[in-house]
């Protein structure tokens, strides 16, 4: 028969084994408050740990995309501040041009005015080959270099490309980078295409030839177009500004529910854990106090 | 004849002596492996009558046998649960290391950031950083899929030299049966060698379950003939010969067994277990080369269709045909096509950058970071669920030898009872010579 049912090197073995096992989950679980994540490695939860991975990948790819708009709304801002530099520009030629039309004036007067018109050209010029905050042309589409050359006789020729591409900002979704030159300096003047730069400049030129008062009120009409062009520009530019504050508001929204789904899934719960791990302590003590005085109990400390 | 007391006296005084000699040996070997608890088995002597019907013939007791305390049956279950456990165990370590291999290499984390370098590089195709960024993203990206190939590689060959060292030992434990059958032939039947013998028979048997799964049959004379891989399997020793087991290598890493030449192939044991371990690892491995190598020519053949920061032609950025050889094929920049083809120098379309991460988007072909995800969710989950075998196999197991324990294992408590009763046996039986003694000096007394 047997006293109790097991015998003494089994119940040393057993004892070890579950204290070492309490004690192995009691570390686990003090590792998951430390770090604060539930899953060690993907196998603890391969389900989650996928999840997990997919998220950070997709958060990774919204940094890039964050840091992408911000850039594309600078250069965005950039040109619009171009865009309302040439509207002043188009105005004061618009004024000039009117003063010019007037026929009271002398010919040193017009002179004076044909000689600020080229000037204000030159500014135009120069604002069309504006730079954006890379140093690239602003205006110039895709173009390694400037936006516009003067040609052997002095007139502004547009050399960025047709287009200035798209920026994408995840999801799917993109944004125009900017505006090319073409699109807000170009238009047509009685079926005749023609552009900003080149009204402004034959003004100039007008000026000083046989009939300046004509040429200035011929060139009247061609300002207002272009003005007009320049503040459908700025239109265009202010509502990609406004599609990017709609775009940054998205990916806030997107990122604070996959931070909430990423805590919800690798996370974890302290309350929970911490009791758990008290829970653990508690029986890990027990079993030790008890296995402290089950051992002592030998027959033949009886025995005398 | 009639009873003799002090002879009756004389064997109880004998057999009491050699019950306390067996509990001392418990007693000694509380701790030794295989050791199983032996009791002293006693058997009344009686004489032979003479005529007279009421003629008392007592002769006193004496041991009949050495007893083990052990049963075939729970022997053989230990060795089955036990060889469960040991390739469930086994399969589960292999597998661990093959998911710590491949998630701990970072080529997932690697990707992730080399596609994110991508992007940024989309808002100044033009940028040299940013350029440079990719590249040094491309680097490190192609450096963790060596590493996570190399770490395969160094656990397969972990795994192989712990199998092959797992071979040697059965071997070791098949010819030392081998030896152990010879001598428990010659050996007396219920003699305390013979006990010794069997024990050191059933402890070989256990730890040669460890390695495979062995199927014993037992003869009469104690020998055991052990079959190897099942039932109907190559003999691994009969008698006083034992087989050999060898290994063999594939060319994909997988293993192989065979017994004296005959093959065969475990079922259960740690070397089972390496086996299924290594299959999975070659599976692994394979995925990942082609995973590497959809990359590189995903990569290549984007590159191709553009143009690059000085408006040649784009050349291939990666070399190589799988994880182990993947390296960086140019360290500069400006190699980078993002512009379509034909582009002029310094262009800033990204029209060649978008098929790039198009390309890389692609599922099933080039989206190596999906892909990858996929090969680390595909290790992670078979080693959850193995784990929830191996758990179920280690409980079986340990229920299994608890009651074989429960039989075989020195209990000091029970043995301290044995103790006291068989030294109060020895001073009865003492007592009655007294007493035979005592009526003898009657006898003489009478005058």
């Amino acid at each position: 028969m047997t006293i109790i049912g097991t015998g003494t090197a089994p119940f040393y073995e057993r004892s070890v084994r579950g204290m070492t096992g309490l004690r192995a989950q009691a570390e686990r679980m003090q590792s998951r408050i430390g770090t604060g994540e539930r899953l060690a490695r993907s196998s603890d939860d391969p389900v989650a740990a996928a999840r997990l991975r997919t998220l950070a990948r997709v958060d990774r790819m919204a940094q890039i995309d964050a840091t992408n708009a911000n850039r594309a709304a600078v250069d965005l801002s950039l040109a619009d501040d171009a865009l309302t530099s040439f509207a002043e520009a188009v105005m004061r030629a618009q004024t000039l041009a009117n003063q010019a039309a007037n026929d009271t004036l002398n010919d040193t007067q017009r002179a004076a005015i044909a000689a600020e018109l080229s000037q204000i050209h030159g500014q135009l010029v120069d604002l069309a080959n504006a730079r954006d905050s890379m140093g690239h042309a602003l205006f110039g589409g895709a173009a390694a270099g400037p936006a516009y050359e003067l040609d052997a006789s002095g007139n502004a020729v547009y050399i960025g490309t047709a287009a200035s591409g798209e920026l994408p900002l995840g999801d799917g979704q993109a944004v125009t980078r900017g505006l090319t030159g073409p699109e807000f300096l170009n238009f047509a003047v009685g079926g005749s295409s023609t552009d900003l730069l080149a009204v402004v400049r034959t003004l100039a030129d007008g000026l000083q030839g046989a009939d300046p008062a004509q040429a200035a009120r011929d060139a009247l009409g061609a300002l207002s177009q272009g003005l007009d062009k320049v503040a459908t520009g700025q239109t265009i530019v202010g509502a990609r500004l406004a599609w990017l504050d709609l775009a940054a508001e998205q990916r806030l929204d997107r990122s604070e529910l996959r931070g909430a789904e990423q805590a919800d899934i690798g996370g974890v719960d302290f309350a929970a854990t911490f009791a758990r791990l008290q829970n653990t302590l508690l029986v890990l003590e027990a079993s030790q106090s008890s296995f402290a005085k089950l051992s002592s109990l030998s027959l033949f400390a009886r025995l005398g | 004849m009639a009873s003799d007391l002090l002879s009756i006296a004389s064997s109880g005084v004998k057999t009491a002596r050699i019950a306390l000699d067996v509990t001392a040996q418990n007693i000694a070997n509380v701790s030794t492996e295989g050791y199983v608890r032996r009791s002293a088995a006693m058997q009344e002597l009686v004489s032979v009558g003479g005529p007279d019907r009421l003629d008392v013939s007592l002769s006193g007791v004496r041991l009949e046998r050495v007893v083990r305390n052990a049963d075939a049956f729970r022997q053989s279950e230990v060795r089955r649960t036990g060889a469960d456990a040991a390739r469930a165990d086994a399969e589960v370590a292999g597998l661990t290391a093959i998911e710590t291999a491949v998630e701990q290499s970072g080529a997932y984390a690697a990707t992730v950031d080399f596609e994110a370098s991508l992007r940024q590089l989309a808002a100044d195709p033009v940028n040299t950083s940013l350029r440079a960024a990719v590249i040094e993203d491309a680097r490190a990206m192609a450096q963790s899929l060596n590493m996570a190939a190399a770490e395969l590689d160094a656990a397969g060959t972990a795994m192989r030299f712990e199998a092959q060292a797992g071979v040697e030992q059965a071997n070791v434990l098949a010819s030392e049966l081998a030896r152990v059958n010879l001598r428990l032939a010659r050996a007396a039947d219920g003699s305390s060698d013979r006990t010794s013998l069997l024990d050191q028979r059933d402890l070989l048997l256990q730890k040669l379950s460890n390695h495979a799964d062995v199927t014993t049959t037992i003869a009469a004379d104690q020998t055991v003939e052990v079959r190897l891989g099942g039932a109907s399997g190559p003999l691994m020793v009969s008698g006083g010969t034992s087989a050999t087991l060898a290994m063999a290598t594939a060319g994909d890493g997988m293993i192989s067994f065979t017994l004296d030449g005959a093959a065969v192939s475990p079922t259960a044991g740690s070397l089972a277990g390496k086996a299924q371990a290594l299959d999975k690892l070659a599976q692994a491995r394979g995925d990942l080369d082609t995973i590497a190598a959809d990359f590189i020519t995903a990569m290549n053949t984007a590159q191709a269709s553009g143009a690059d920061l000085n408006g040649n032609a784009g050349q291939p950025l990666f070399s190589g045909t799988g994880a182990a050889d993947i390296a960086l094929a140019a360290s500069d920049g400006a190699l980078i096509a993002t512009a379509p083809a034909g582009s002029p120098a310094g262009s800033r379309d990204t029209g060649n950058l978008d098929t790039m991460r198009g390309a890389l988007a692609t599922a099933d072909t080039a989206d190596t970071a999906g892909r990858l995800d996929g090969l680390i969710f595909d290790i992670s989950s078979t080693v959850a669920g193995r784990r929830i075998t191996r758990d179920a196999l280690a409980a079986i197991a340990d229920t299994a030898s608890r009651a074989l324990q429960a039989q075989a294992a020195v209990d000091l408590d029970h043995e301290a009872v044995n103790l006291v009763r068989f030294q109060q046996a020895f001073q009865a039986s003492g007592r009655v010579m007294q007493v035979a003694n005592d009526i003898f000096d009657t006898l003489l007394g009478i005058r």
